[in-house]
């Protein structure tokens, strides 16, 4: 095997990160990079988003509905939940690129950095003059990360098209997907997945490269089209239709291979509990809870008769569901083996007793809140499980810190370029600001607070 | 490029997961890792997943094995003692078995091994032990709730392709990365503890509670249209549906020319409609107007005039479609897989581009097919 044979087995990983002693810097708007370089941050990576005031990103123009009052306009685009959601531990550096100075100074960054990336469309990220060959001038082994939506190439038909959030999933075949096969599809508009999804293969390709880059000393230019990433999931299914002409079709909640499976309605206004019976032993686990006469029936003592009686299963079980409380009848059926969850919502989540325990949410501060609230990283390493110490960025916050840090400039020579125009630093540095709910937000979240609470 | 080294060379990945690990798997085996897939006697769960080499079955005819085991090593383990001894050898292991199922077995590992457990809600809470499915996490992400129409119960996304298990198999290979790049520094493995309730999480700030906390505004299932202004949502079409999301002034300067070319009504341009409240306001009106220009064309033609006219408008896809969208058919986005009892099937390309020659992706293995292989070596 490959593993090192040397016995460092009580080596101190204590407050390690993976990715300790990687610079990123990011060019992006949204999601799909953004979400990438959030995760860099997390585990360890030093992140220095540029922005720009001419051209905010869009998780900054947001804002936040009680800010858009005369009050809060010097700080409104530091003020959306998204830019902790998004940037929690990035470092945030005002740079205009028009301007000669700023483009300079952001390629004598670049010659410091192991990570570019990028979701800005090609041609705007040419024109800038960041394209890959421009990089690899400055820093030979970068590793380079576009992620527009049709991919780098001008000869495709789609390159200069308009790509985002809520478009890519109809086009990549989610949408089709969703809802039931009797009405029109629901879609999927209330997220963006192919955002995400693209982003975790944005970093699997950071990731590669990084090791790919130790292992050769070379850079490497990933180029991601979001459209082709989602796509790539659809294996079986494309297979399926060349082979046998088969277009697959949505089919609501329900499963080929367990049944019953659909939402019940519960007690209150539009509560639901989620059930997935996955085979006959869970079936009969459910019977027992429920109790009532038709569990027996039967008919729907096999997975097959299951399948086939599925609609008069789903009133049956739907009319039972109806009287009680949805949490309560999730836990009584987990209890006897069967999968089953209230569906939450938001409100749901800050109850979930599971996401307490995890810790799922964070607070930190830092930025231009107090204490700020984000979600935490899926990728639970138990040994060096990674962290951030500061909440989303102010616009600008680390201009200063980051231009003499990494571009070699001293303070005058920051003053000019802030003057002129070039860079910028965050408005009102001293302005503090609390969330509508900051008197509460521990006995709302009960979350971990970095050690200090 | 001066090396023909492949990112994940001289890994070895032990694969004892599902649908849950799969394509994360699939993906560093891609990279050139060494994946192997110890299956029972009777064959792994998702080689009966139907669909199916026409004239085929299982265990050698799931297209889903044919497409999620492409490049892995099929290794039939009978014991826990062979599956020890396997483990062993192994630099990753991925599991889905459940909290405790092989508990023991994980520790019985050395200290370098990655160890990497996938569960439907973590290894810690009170919920630990609770049972999970696809549909089972969404409902517990917050996003369930937010998908579908208001007269039907909430509907999970594209359940025909199990969406939320590839968002958790994609960490799978992520944390696998990490660990890996730890370990190289410290000589220490890990163990790994994915919660695909965390997983949908992530892909969810829209719906979580930071957001709602801050403007206390609930969020519903609005259907394929959403309450925020029109166009913005799904439309019927010649020959489908397209997906229209006209927010900013230039996209519906644009929308309402188009409107007006098609259909002659030229209100639409009037400085009032540029304000996204008035035309959620007159919803009806402008849905009407939106579908004259959209029921008059396939969604392809629509796709391709919309854009040349600067409006954010795509298909709403079938993958009768995209196996012959001209973007991905210029992109050479298609190759010819090896696929058993075939002569070869056209499917999905590398989910990305490099400058490296990295990807590869070999044939999907048959029952046991490596099993000699692998094995004998182990019993020295």
């Amino acid at each position: 095997m490959s593993a090192s044979k040397c016995d460092m087995s009580h080596t101190d990983l204590n407050g390690m990160r993976a990715l300790d002693g990687v610079r990123v810097v990011e060019l992006s708007i949204a999601i799909a990079a953004p979400s990438v370089a959030r995760t860099l941050a997390f585990h360890g990576a030093e992140v220095l988003k540029i922005e720009a005031r001419s051209n905010p990103d869009v998780a900054r123009l947001f804002g936040s509905a009680w800010a858009r009052v005369p009050e809060f306009l010097e700080v409104f685009t530091d003020t959306s939940p998204y830019v902790p959601e998004m940037s929690a531990g990035k470092l945030s550096v005002g740079l205009e690129l028009k301007h000669p100075e700023a483009l300079a100074a952001l390629h004598r960054i670049i010659a410091t950095a192991d990570v570019f990336i990028t979701n800005y469309s090609t041609p705007a990220v040419r024109g800038l003059g960041l394209g890959y060959d421009e990089m690899r001038a400055i820093k030979p082994d970068i590793v380079y990360v576009a992620m527009p939506g049709f991919g780098s190439d001008e000869s495709l038909p789609y390159y200069p098209f308009l790509a985002w959030g809520p478009n890519q999933a109809p086009l990549v075949g989610m949408d089709e997907l969703t809802g039931y096969a009797d009405q029109e599809p629901a879609g999927v508009a209330s997220i963006a997945p192919p955002d995400y999804l693209a982003g975790k293969h944005g970093m699997l390709g950071v990731l590669a490269a990084l090791d790919h880059r130790e292992a050769t000393g070379d850079g490497v230019f990933v180029d991601l089209s979001q459209f082709e990433t989602t796509v790539s999931l659809l294996g079986p299914h494309i297979f399926d239709f060349e082979l046998a002409g088969n277009v697959v079709g949505r089919r609501g909640n329900r499963d080929p291979r367990q049944a019953p499976q659909g939402c019940y309605p519960c007690a209150g206004d539009d509560r639901w509990v989620a059930v997935t019976v996955g085979d006959d032993d869970a079936w009969a686990a459910l019977g027992e809870v429920c109790d009532e006469p038709w569990v027996t029936d039967p008919r729907f003592g096999t997975l097959d008769g299951r399948i086939a009686h599925h609609d008069e299963i789903d009133g049956l079980l739907g009319a039972w569901t109806a009287g009680h409380d949805a949490a309560e009848v999730a836990a009584w059926l987990q209890a006897a083996g069967v999968a089953a969850h209230a569906v939450l919502d938001h409100a749901g989540l800050l109850g979930d007793d599971q996401i307490r325990a995890r810790a799922w949410y964070a607070v930190r501060g830092g930025g231009r809140f107090e204490l700020d609230l984000f979600g935490r990283e899926p990728l639970r390493l138990t040994e060096t499980p990674g962290d951030v110490h500061r909440a989303g960025p102010s616009m600008g916050q680390d201009t200063r810190d980051v231009l003499t840090r990494l571009a070699g400039l001293d303070d005058a020579e920051i003053d000019v370029m802030i003057e002129s125009g070039a860079a910028f630093a965050a408005t009102a540095p001293d302005r503090v600001l609390q969330r509508p709910y900051h008197r509460y937000i521990d006995v709302i979240t009960r979350v971990d607070r970095g050690g200090r609470a | 490029m001066t090396t023909t080294k492949r990112p994940m060379e001289g890994v070895r990945i032990l694969d004892l997961a599902g649908i849950s690990g799969a394509n994360g798997t699939r993906l560093l085996g891609a990279l050139g890792a060494e994946v192997i897939v110890a299956e029972p006697p009777s064959g792994h769960t998702m080689r009966s997943w139907g669909p199916f080499v026409p004239g085929s079955a299982a265990p050698e005819g799931s297209l889903w094995w044919a497409y999620f085991a492409q490049g892995k090593k099929s290794v039939v383990v009978a014991d826990l003692d062979a599956l020890r001894a396997l483990a062993a050898t192994c630099d990753v292991v991925v599991e889905d078995a459940g909290v405790g199922v092989l508990d023991e077995v994980a520790a019985s590992m050395g200290p370098e091994v990655i160890w990497i457990s996938v569960t439907p809600f973590g290894r810690t809470g009170p919920r630990a032990h609770w049972r999970g499915s696809e549909l089972v996490g969404w409902a517990s992400s917050g996003l369930l709730h937010t998908f579908g129409f208001p007269d039907r119960p909430p509907v999970m996304p594209a359940t025909p392709i199990q969406f939320g298990q590839h968002v958790i198999a994609l960490d799978v290979a992520l944390s696998a990365q990490l660990a890996l790049r730890v370990r190289r520094r410290t000589g220490r493995g890990q163990r790994v503890d994915l919660s695909l309730q965390e997983s949908l999480l992530f892909v969810g700030p829209e719906t979580g509670a930071p957001l709602f906390l801050d403007d206390l505004v609930p969020r519903s299932r609005p259907g394929n249209r959403r309450a925020v202004s029109r166009p913005f949502g799904l439309y019927p079409c010649a020959d489908g549906f397209v997906s229209v999301v006209v927010l900013q002034p230039a996209h519906w300067r644009a929308m309402a020319e188009w409107i007006r070319d098609v259909t002659g009504e030229d209100s639409l341009l009037e400085e009032a409609f540029f304000d996204i409240a008035v035309r959620w306001e007159a919803a009806e009106f402008v849905d009407a107007m939106t579908e004259a220009v959209t029921m008059s064309m396939s969604k392809l033609d629509l796709f391709i005039e919309g854009q040349r006219r600067n409006i954010p408008i795509t298909p709403v896809n079938t993958v009768a479609d995209l196996r012959s969208d001209p973007h991905l058919q210029a992109a050479g986005f298609w190759r010819t897989h090896e696929v058993h009892g075939t002569d070869g099937v056209v499917g999905p390309g590398a989910p990305f581009r490099v400058s490296a020659d990295w990807w590869s992706f070999s044939r999907a293995p048959l029952l046991g097919e490596h099993t000699e292989a692998v094995l004998g070596p182990l019993r020295g």
